[in-house]
């Protein structure tokens, strides 16, 4: 028993990499531009495809997962500079903003599946053979990922703590009125948030399906939910709450499926959030609707 | 009977379930100012309580079909169970994700209870058989007299448009009743119509449960005709078509949401039946959910209050002549 639940435990570690990459994306960009992006969980799965499409043409799966984040970047470039900012300038608000972004998911998913064929597709990519220490077992490819997501961690903490460009990134999104009139230049931060958190969420999206060993158009809006829980449960905007939330409901959401309930283990790591909310929402959803949109 | 017949009775089945969901949606959305992106998690409730309700006891696992309680409910119990099923569902829900947030959070919270909501029915196969879905379900009124729903669709046609006219005229009844005019107040100013008194989060709690109730009630509806419920029937692209439908037709008025759901989950996504079928065989569907989001995306660029847009109140017209010059600016 006390093995099974060490062997979920290191599951949902390696599952709370995955989600803390995603989540570190999606904070990032809603603390800047305050729009909740619902088409989040869709670019995901755009990357996750790109690198899909990378092995089938037999080269190396490293390219397969830059060239994932790179597609999460320019998706996300094109959709936040191209279409948000059209929707803003017609005087958008905040909660239409995130309508739009949900129009933007349905579009994205289904252009996908139009061109997927609605298949689910095998990508078995770098699985070595299993390494087994007392009853927690790991392929060198998990072991991989989180050490990818240390590294993601520790290069966005360092850069928004010590760059230039990281001091006018968390100044924007505190004050973005202030920062305009101090001579930050906003566009370019929005800019470069654009691209560093559609490039987190791109490859968010290759190594979950690196880890499920499957993917097809609902992948992202199947992971959309546990993204958005841990970047609301740890405060919108601050990096290792992020991680923090990340490693609750990973760990949560592997021990209820190492019962057997594989079902309800999203539920498990959503129903946190729930719980948490109703016992501190203070703690939770702090900020107002009067937040305005940054593009 | 032609097969013509056939088809106009259908739509005509699929016009009165999909305006019932119109019309549910549109009491929530666009007279309370609450966005559920989960509502077709509530029809899908109501669906499969009316089926399990229908088909009497679960063999079992291991049999063709294995589902929860299971019994040989009489009319009109069926249906009492499939609106309590989506009442129930959606107070539950309403519990925790109606308390004051931003309405951007709530917004994604139920969509969140919709995407989950199917990952969990999809895997628990003893709860309503899983991804395969449930089928088989009777019609328990046609039977008292000897009908079978799919055999006779003009007589469930008929049943179906004679509910949703009770439940349109009890709707448009309840909108313009006091309650609904504090709906009202709540979606245009909340803090103002709670420093008048009125409690938020009960009014919302109480249109939410509302809603629910017609979204179970237009399942059980639609799965009787149809005979089948799954997991592919409810995806939560599925909400969105009805909300495609009240922004074309005009939020927050009832007139004009009938004609959205004519225009759009009546025609738009049946004329390509008629059109030469291009690519492999559900490349046509793929292209219709695009065709969906980019509708949803144009209204919310051209036309964010749809063809007939809600008539203002009169009282409001003759507040300004009585008032002008008005000494307070809107907003303020």
């Amino acid at each position: 028993m006390s093995g099974q639940l060490i062997a979920s435990i290191a599951d949902g570690v390696v599952l709370a990499a995955i989600l803390a990459v995603a989540a570190m994306g999606f904070t990032l960009q809603f603390s800047l531009t305050n729009v909740l992006n619902l088409s989040f969980g869709s670019v995901m799965t755009v990357g996750a495809f790109v690198a899909y499409l990378i092995a089938v043409v037999h080269l190396t799966p490293w390219l397969g997962i830059a060239l994932g984040g790179v597609a999460g970047a320019v998706t996300t470039v094109v959709l936040g500079r191209g279409v948000l900012r059209l929707y803003a300038r017609r005087r958008t608000q905040l909660f239409e903003m995130m309508m739009v972004t949900l129009g933007l998911s349905l579009i994205i998913d289904y252009t996908v599946q139009a061109i997927s064929h609605n298949n689910i597709y095998g990508y078995s990519v770098l699985q070595g053979s299993a390494l087994e220490m007392g009853p927690i077992r790991v392929t060198p490819v998990q072991v991989g990922i989180v050490i990818l997501a240390l590294v993601v961690l520790l290069a966005t903490w360092g850069a928004l703590k010590f760059t230039r460009m990281g001091k006018a990134l968390r100044a924007t999104a505190v004050e973005p009125g202030l920062a305009r009139a101090c001579g930050i230049p906003t566009g370019r931060v929005v800019l470069v948030t654009w691209v560093a958190s559609g490039f987190l969420c791109g490859l968010a999206g290759v190594v979950f399906v690196i880890s499920t060993q499957s993917v097809d158009y609902t992948t992202g809006e199947g992971f959309l939910p546990l993204v958005i829980a841990a970047a609301i449960l740890g405060g919108v905007g601050n990096l290792w709450g992020a991680v923090g939330a990340s490693l609750v409901m990973g760990i949560v959401t592997e021990v209820v499926a190492g019962l057997g309930q594989g079902g309800y283990s999203t539920v498990a790591g959503f129903a946190i959030l729930v719980v948490v909310l109703l016992l501190r929402p203070g703690a939770v959803f702090g900020g107002s609707e009067d937040r305005q949109l940054v593009l | 009977m032609s097969a013509w017949s056939f088809y106009i009775g259908t739509l005509l089945i699929y016009f009165a379930v999909d305006a019932l969901s119109a019309i549910s949606l549109n009491l929530q959305f666009g007279y309370a100012g609450v966005v559920n992106f989960g509502y077709i998690v509530f029809q899908a409730a109501g669906a499969y309580a009316a089926a399990v309700v229908v088909l009497g006891k679960s063999a079992g696992p291991g049999s063709f079909q294995q589902y929860v309680f299971g019994a040989h409910l009489p009319f009109p119990l069926d249906l009492v169970v499939a609106t309590l099923a989506g009442a129930l569902l959606s107070l539950a829900v309403g519990l925790f994700s109606l308390r004051r947030m931003r309405r951007d959070y709530q917004a994604a919270m139920l969509l969140i209870v919709s995407l989950i909501a199917l990952q969990v029915v999809s895997a628990d196969v003893p709860l309503f058989n899983g991804a395969n879905g449930l089928t088989g379900v009777g019609w328990p009124l046609g039977q008292i007299f000897g009908l079978s729903a799919p055999a006779s669709p003009w007589v469930y046609a008929a049943w179906a448009v004679g509910i949703t006219i009770v439940v349109y005229v009890g709707v448009v009844w309840l909108s313009r009743s006091p309650w609904g005019r504090s709906l009202r107040a709540m979606r245009d100013h909340e803090d103002a119509a709670s420093a008048m008194g009125l409690n938020i989060t009960a009014l919302r709690l109480q249109v939410f449960v509302i809603g629910g109730a017609i979204a179970g009630l237009s399942g059980g509806l639609l799965v009787e005709y149809i005979g089948a419920w799954s997991p592919g029937a409810w995806g939560y692209a599925e909400t969105f078509v009805v909300f495609t439908a009240i922004f074309v037709g005009g939020v927050g008025n009832y007139k004009g949401v009938l004609l959205g759901t004519l225009l759009v989950p009546i025609i738009f996504l049946e004329l390509p039946r008629f059109l030469p079928s291009i690519g492999y065989p559900g490349l046509t569907d793929s292209l219709q959910w695009v065709a969906i989001g980019l509708a949803w995306m144009l209204c919310l660029l051209f036309r964010p209050r749809g063809i007939i847009p809600e008539r203002r109140a009169r009282a409001r017209r003759l507040a300004a002549t009585v008032l002008e010059p008005s000494p307070i600016k809107e907003g303020a």
